[in-house]
């Protein structure tokens, strides 16, 4: 396995005291320059990870290191710098253009009352291209499909120019052409370096982009590792609650609902 | 328009606002309706006293006025993501409402006392918003904020109500009535010296921090993730945004609508984005009120409050926005 840059050691986390969304004593490294998925069932406590990953959640006891240091030994605006996130719903309730909104990316470069430069408008086009929304950059966001919105919010989070990314279930609500083209755009910052952690309830997507799965169930870890390790049938059933068979298909992997039993 | 006007815009903006302002000051009821001959100032020793005691005095409140709203309007319209917040919201204007009529009831009438109680009860409308926000313990920031404010304003509101009530049909009702319709004819210089402080704090840090309101409109983690410290910074901004309201409703008594319409023309002129929008919706009330002024106290014969006449100016070009334009009030989610 590859170097970590983001370590979970011993993390306890609940929302408040009688609540049953509780994270006990988990531990879970995060590999440098791969995607790694975090599959699970609805109220798993996915997306309470990436807020625990981010530091904006703070775990009751145990370490978040990330390259190495703990968490509060960076500054908020350094932490900005190497963890970007893409939350699963962003509202936006003003027509910002996409470029404008995209140049919020550039936040945590800019001095409090600075605004963005032609330095940072250059970066901020830069990330649309990457994401292939070069042409949007004029159209208020509110407009846009649900594809291109998604787009968008990553071109946001490219323009932070960060060494990990957080996607919070990046592909949900979306139609095949538009997962796609999100999960190849990862596959691709991925190739260039940056450290990708996502969530997601569905597996198949999960197979298509990452390299690094873990399985995440009622706050505790199910299973961690390569592709073979951990998505099986007997994994997966057993964590969904319902049959499900896993084929190869031309060395592809899939993951199939079972209709039999 | 284009980004590439938006400079010339502002700067012509700002030119037309000097323009108007020295043009007021030849607008009143004296020598005769309507319109001072400039030429008068020089022989006319009543008219240089007039217009450097009561004009002048006036219209920088006036301008400080529209200018304070609207800035505040921009920026709370923005980071409580609701296009129909303006900055009486949270307990401020009917809490400054309830102060003015405590001191007219039983503080002796005299000005700075008005000013200093409305001044404090509008203070603690805010904070007693703010408290009531932290105590609830559902919703997020900004709903639990509303919530509050709601709350806090139906409060002092019920408050005025009573003092009313109590208020000597002869004597009292009239001063309370007038200061609550809201008007600048008893603006002095030395309203100006107190004001200024809080006004220029409303308008220095929303122009300073105008490109982060931006930021501090979207969701928590996202403005977390990009590095705001999302609760402090929109402290700060609503801080220095409701004291100057504050300080200058104490002044003017209740102004409606300035602060919820003008930054949605602002917006409209340039788009949502605050570091055009913040700067533009300033000036752009600054006339507002300076030309509403102007019209309040040369019209008819005896004063119209300033509070009807921007009310029924600014209820009118709401309605336009709403047919004509289709306001931009699209909630997402």
């Amino acid at each position: 396995m590859r170097n970590s840059i983001l370590s979970l050691r011993g993390i306890t986390f609940s929302y408040h005291q009688e609540d049953p969304r509780v994270i006990r004593n988990l531990s879970l490294e995060i590999p440098e320059g791969q995607i790694t998925a975090i599959l699970g069932p609805n109220g798993t406590g996915k997306t309470t990870l990436l807020h625990l990953m981010l530091g904006l959640l703070k775990p009751a006891s145990g370490q978040i290191l990330l390259a190495g240091k703990h968490h509060s030994e960076y500054s908020r605006r350094e932490l900005s710098r190497i963890l970007g996130l893409v939350p699963q719903f962003e509202s936006i309730p003003f027509n910002f253009t996409v470029l404008e909104y995209v140049l919020l990316g550039r936040s945590p470069y800019l001095k409090p009352f600075q605004t963005p430069g032609p330095e940072d408008i250059k970066l901020a086009r830069e990330a649309l291209e990457a994401a292939g929304v070069l042409h949007l950059r004029q159209k208020p966001v509110t407009e846009l499909s649900g594809g291109e919105r998604q787009l968008c919010h990553l071109a946001r989070a490219l323009a932070q120019q960060t060494e990990i990314l957080l996607l919070d279930e990046p592909t949900a609500h979306l139609d095949l052409e538009n997962q796609s083209r999100i999960l190849r755009l990862l596959r691709k910052m991925s190739g260039r370096g940056i450290s990708v952690v996502l969530t997601t309830h569905d597996p198949n997507a999960a197979v298509f982009a990452a390299e690094n799965f873990v399985l995440v169930d009622k706050g505790d870890i199910f299973a961690e590792g390569e592709l073979d390790q951990v998505i099986n049938a007997q994994n997966l059933s057993t964590m969904y609650n319902t049959p499900i068979r896993v084929e190869k298909v031309n060395g592809l992997t899939m993951v199939i609902m079972d209709k039999q039993k | 328009m284009k980004a590439g006007s938006y400079s010339r815009f502002l700067w012509m903006l700002g030119f037309g606002v000097v323009v108007i302002f020295l043009v007021s000051i030849f607008i009143g009821r004296y020598p005769e309706p309507y319109w001072m001959p400039p030429g008068t100032l020089f022989r006319d020793s009543l008219a240089q006293k007039l217009v450097l005691n009561l004009r002048l005095p006036r219209l920088v409140i006036a301008l400080l006025l529209g200018m304070v709203l609207s800035g505040a309007g921009a920026v709370m319209q923005m980071i409580f993501r609701n296009p129909l917040v303006e900055p009486g919201f949270l307990g401020v204007t009917q809490g400054a409402a309830f102060g003015a009529a405590i001191s007219i009831l039983w503080l002796g009438r005299h000005p700075l006392i008005i000013e200093l109680t409305a001044t404090f009860f509008g203070l603690l409308g805010l904070f007693l918003s703010y408290w009531l926000s932290r105590k609830i313990r559902f919703g997020g920031w900004v709903l639990r904020l509303v919530l509050s404010g709601i709350a806090v304003s139906a409060l002092f509101s019920a408050g005025v109500g009573v003092l009313k009530y109590l208020a000597d049909p002869l004597t009292e009702l009239p001063d309370l009535t007038f200061w609550l319709l809201g008007g600048l004819w008893s603006v002095t210089w030395r309203d100006v010296i107190y004001v200024l402080p809080f006004a220029l704090l409303g308008i220095i840090v929303p122009l300073a921090m105008r490109w982060r309101v931006n930021l501090l409109s979207l969701n928590d983690e996202t403005a977390y993730s990009l590095g705001a410290s999302a609760t402090r910074e929109r402290l700060i901004l609503l801080f220095a945004a409701v004291s100057a309201t504050a300080a200058l409703t104490a002044i003017s008594g209740i102004i409606g609508w300035v602060g919820l319409i003008i930054p949605h023309i602002a917006r409209r002129l340039f788009g949502a984005s605050a570091d055009k929008s913040v700067p533009v919706a300033m000036l752009l009330g600054g006339v507002f009120t300076v030309i509403s002024d102007d019209l309040a106290r040369s019209v008819l014969p005896g004063e119209i409050p300033l509070g009807i006449l921007t009310s029924a100016f600014g209820a009118l070009l709401f309605i336009y926005l709403m047919i004509n334009v289709g306001m931009q009030v699209r909630h997402e989610e």
